[in-house]
């Protein structure tokens, strides 16, 4: 009998229920839509904080010293190098999913025809890996250096066929040496010279404008540095710095075994460091301040202004929800009234009117939360170009909240209920 | 005159007398109309506060000499091209080659008073030298390779290049002793430099008045930071203003980004909470058709009910506009100091509009209802059917 009437309920007043699960169901998909976001904008803007380059660099050990013994003002080679074979080897540790991009860079002396010096940097453009985990990744400063603008020609594709012989310019030696994309340079190095076609031209508004860009083994070719680079720059998604990742950066030794789990286990931008000094030779990691620094600082701030905004829609859609609620009970009272002139107890009636609610409202949420799955998809798609990963916590979270708020939206409903006068109500006051 | 008193007199009974009903009308709408102009504050907010975070990156201007090097005057100049409010920092930086224990190093004359406002990044252990002079501060690697701590006496010497005229005269070394006030780390090439102060890098060189580069701050994104750099570069007589392209071209792509997110979210937001008020004021309305069916029935004409029936909304919705404006207001404040440490500025502009909004979505969302409740057969509806 009770579940005829409940059925009897939802079909035959089905509009007024299918307002209510609508708007329970608006609710519902705005908590999602906002959870959804405010649980993923952290990887995003992090994603997105990637176009400020690398946020870790790797030098030789010694480079730092010799570095001011030698050639202070050039900043050419130092004499301390790092070893090429070893490079794949950074996606390998521990917090390797973390790291987004690499390249390493060698710098190369070299002598125009005219006489002059300039500075030669090998690295890679769009490097190609496979790694050994199955994983594909295409590494260098095509994707690192993404501030560059082209000012003519185009970025250099190591993946062709002419891909030792060809260059890239920075706009300040181009505009010295008077060259044009399609023009050779022939260079000089203290092992062997080549001659490289430019293939584009670079503006970079700063010291990289006066120098060539080639192919790390061309580079290396010119001074005979095989298998040598000088430096690493790394860009890696981190976690903003605590306490704990700060008395780590000064001495990890200095650390508990449980804190040194957790510091190890974290992609704090000095763990990750630390793992990267663990797998090349003689290497010191450092994390970019300028870099890792404001990045903290604008992922905190983010992630802390979508919360907020989040806790507004939250109370908005509860609140909501809660007076449709209220209202659509209340508005019942005379058929309560008839209820209880019957013959129904108080305890029936509230439970006829809840189990309706709830099922109207498991309904109208689950419809929601996919309503609002697929709203986060749309905010995630125009604003970052990339889907938002659904977390599991989400699913509670809002039902949890669904029901809480529909049942907190019946209880001065049902309270007026109680206290309904059958006689009242069917007198029609 | 009195059909106009009588007209206000059915409204505002109508909302006293089913008081405990019309609170619960006017919360949706005042819950609404808060989060309306408080996420339209915030989003027009968002860049202003968020582009101050930004600076964390530092300078993302530099001046430079066409010719010659960079007076006091000329960065003076650039400086009053930018509006006052938008600088963050100026620091020229004059660099020299100077040396330690006889091993060449670099060294870069600054203002360390403006130092950390252009790189706020800055890791400076110990603590950063007194603008006057007198101590140094050193790089983290130097720090390493000198074996030089905070507190400890260092003598910086310097070599004048022989001018030519008097080449047979041994030139004599001119030194300087500075304490180390702190140990500078970056991560970067700033660990590799000695930091001193500008009068002391003078004293040393003889020379004075004189600057390689002025770092600028300017806490302004895209167009207007290139127009910044444009009309410096045009109007101050052999400067040049670039910009820093690594900080600025990121800036530009994080900032509008972020300002996307804030607005679809305002958007999608507004959207369903909109939708929320539109179906309460619906169910509000709806319950009262007995009285509707009442009134045609003493002989009301449909277009006066529907005029009382969105006077009433109406009038609702203008209140719940005003109250939730205010709210707004102090919700955007609160996130603002929250999130930004920083107090927001209210925007007048946004009461009228709030206001409006509400009274044309509670308007709408009760006119649908009523003109169904109007067509109906007033004996039908008191019969109870």
């Amino acid at each position: 009998m009770f579940f005829r009437m409940i059925s009897g309920t939802l079909f035959r007043q089905w509009k007024k229920m299918l307002m209510i699960a609508f708007t329970i169901a608006l609710g519902a998909s705005l908590a999602t839509a906002m959870l959804s976001v405010m649980l993923d904008v952290g990887d995003k803007v992090n994603q997105e904080l990637k176009t400020y380059g690398a946020n870790i660099t790797v030098v030789p050990k010694e480079s730092s010293v010799l570095n001011s013994l030698y050639e202070v003002e050039d900043g050419g080679s130092s004499g301390a190098y790092l070893r090429e074979d070893e490079l794949g080897k950074i996606k390998t540790i521990f917090w390797a999913f973390n790291i987004i991009d690499y390249a390493p860079f060698v710098n190369a002396k070299a002598t125009l025809d005219d006489g002059s010096e300039i500075i030669a940097v090998g690295t890679w453009f769009n490097h190609h890996m496979e790694l050994p985990t199955g994983e594909q990744l295409d590494a260098g400063v095509a994707s690192m250096r993404n501030w560059w603008s082209i000012t003519s020609g185009k970025w250099l594709d190591e993946q062709s066929a002419d891909s030792r012989t060809v260059a890239m310019a920075g706009s300040a030696l181009a505009q010295r040496l008077g060259i044009q994309p399609g023009d050779t340079v022939h260079l000089t190095g203290t092992e062997s010279d080549i001659t490289v076609t430019v293939v584009g031209i670079f503006d970079a508004g700063g010291d990289e404008d006066g120098r060539l860009f080639m192919p790390l083994d061309t580079a290396q070719a010119l001074d005979g540095l095989d298998g040598k680079i000088d430096s690493i720059e790394v860009s890696a998604l981190t976690t903003p710095e605590n306490e704990l990742a700060v008395q780590a950066a000064k001495d990890p030794k200095s650390l508990t075994i449980a804190q040194y789990e957790t510091w190890y286990c974290t992609a704090y931008a000095s763990s990750i460091c630390y793992q990267i000094q663990e797998v090349i030779t003689d290497s010191v990691a450092s994390p970019v301040r300028q870099v890792a620094e404001s990045e903290g600082a604008i992922l905190e701030k983010t992630e802390l202004l979508m919360t907020l905004i989040t806790i507004l829609s939250l109370v908005g859609s509860a609140l909501g929800i809660c007076n449709l609620v209220t209202a659509s009970v209340m508005e019942r009272s005379a058929e309560m009234g008839l209820m209880k002139a019957i013959g129904a107890q108080n305890s029936s009636v509230s439970g006829l009117v809840l189990t309706e609610i709830v099922i109207t409202a498991i309904i109208g949420g689950t419809v929601g939360f996919f309503a609002g799955w697929g709203f986060a998809q749309i905010i995630g798609h125009t604003v970052f170009g990339s889907s938002i990963e659904m977390r599991p916590v989400v699913i509670p979270i809002v039902a949890v909240l669904v029901l809480v708020v529909t049942l907190a939206g019946c209880i001065p409903a049902i309270r007026m209920l109680l206290r309904l006068h059958p006689a009242e109500v069917l007198h029609g006051k | 005159m009195k059909r106009r008193q009588m007209y206000f007199r059915m409204i505002t009974a109508s909302l006293i007398r089913r008081r405990s009903r019309m609170l619960v009308a006017l919360l949706s709408i005042a819950i609404g109309a808060a989060i309306l102009s408080g996420l339209v504050t915030i989003y027009y907010d968002v860049p202003r506060q968020m582009g101050a975070q930004f600076r964390n990156y530092g300078a993302n201007m530099i001046i430079t000499s066409e010719g010659g090097s960079l007076t006091d005057g000329d960065i003076e100049q650039s400086r009053s091209y930018i509006d006052s409010a938008d600088i963050v920092g100026v620091t020229p930086y004059r660099y020299e080659s100077v040396r330690i224990r006889e091993l060449p190093v670099m060294a870069a004359g600054t203002d360390m008073s403006q130092a950390l406002l252009t790189s706020p990044y800055w890791s400076v252990e110990g603590a950063m030298p007194a603008a006057e002079g007198g101590q140094l501060l050193l790089g983290a690697s130097l720090s390493e390779q000198f074996r030089l701590g905070v507190g400890d006496e260092v003598t910086v010497s310097f070599t004048p290049e022989a001018n030519g005229t008097a080449s047979d005269e041994p030139v004599l070394d001119s030194t300087l002793d500075l304490t180390v006030a702190g140990v500078l780390k970056t991560g970067g090439p700033e660990e590799d430099y000695v930091y001193i102060a500008m009068s002391d890098l003078e004293t040393l060189t003889g020379i004075s008045g004189k600057a390689d580069l002025a770092e600028m701050s300017v806490s302004a994104s895209g167009d207007k930071l290139k127009a910044y750099a444009d009309v410096i570069s045009a109007n101050v007589p052999a400067v040049s203003a670039s910009l820093v392209k690594r900080v600025t071209e990121s800036e530009t792509t994080v900032l509008t980004k972020l300002q996307a997110l804030v607005l679809l979210v305002t958007v999608v937001v507004l959207a369903l909470t909109m939708i929320c008020v539109a179906t309460t004021m619906t169910a509000v309305v709806a319950e009262r058709r007995r009285e509707i069916g009442l009134r045609k029935a003493i002989g009301a004409s449909n277009g006066g009910i529907i005029k009382e029936f969105m006077g009433e909304g109406m009038m609702l919705g203008a209140i719940g506009g005003l109250a939730g404006s205010l709210l707004g207001f102090v919700f955007a404040q609160q996130v603002s100091v929250n999130v930004f440490g920083s107090s927001i500025s209210f925007m007048p502009v946004l009461v009228p509009i709030t206001i409006l909004v509400s009274v044309a979505v509670t308007g709408v969302s009760c006119l649908l209802p009523i003109r169904s409740a109007t067509q109906v057969d007033p004996a039908l509806v008191l019969k109870g059917e």
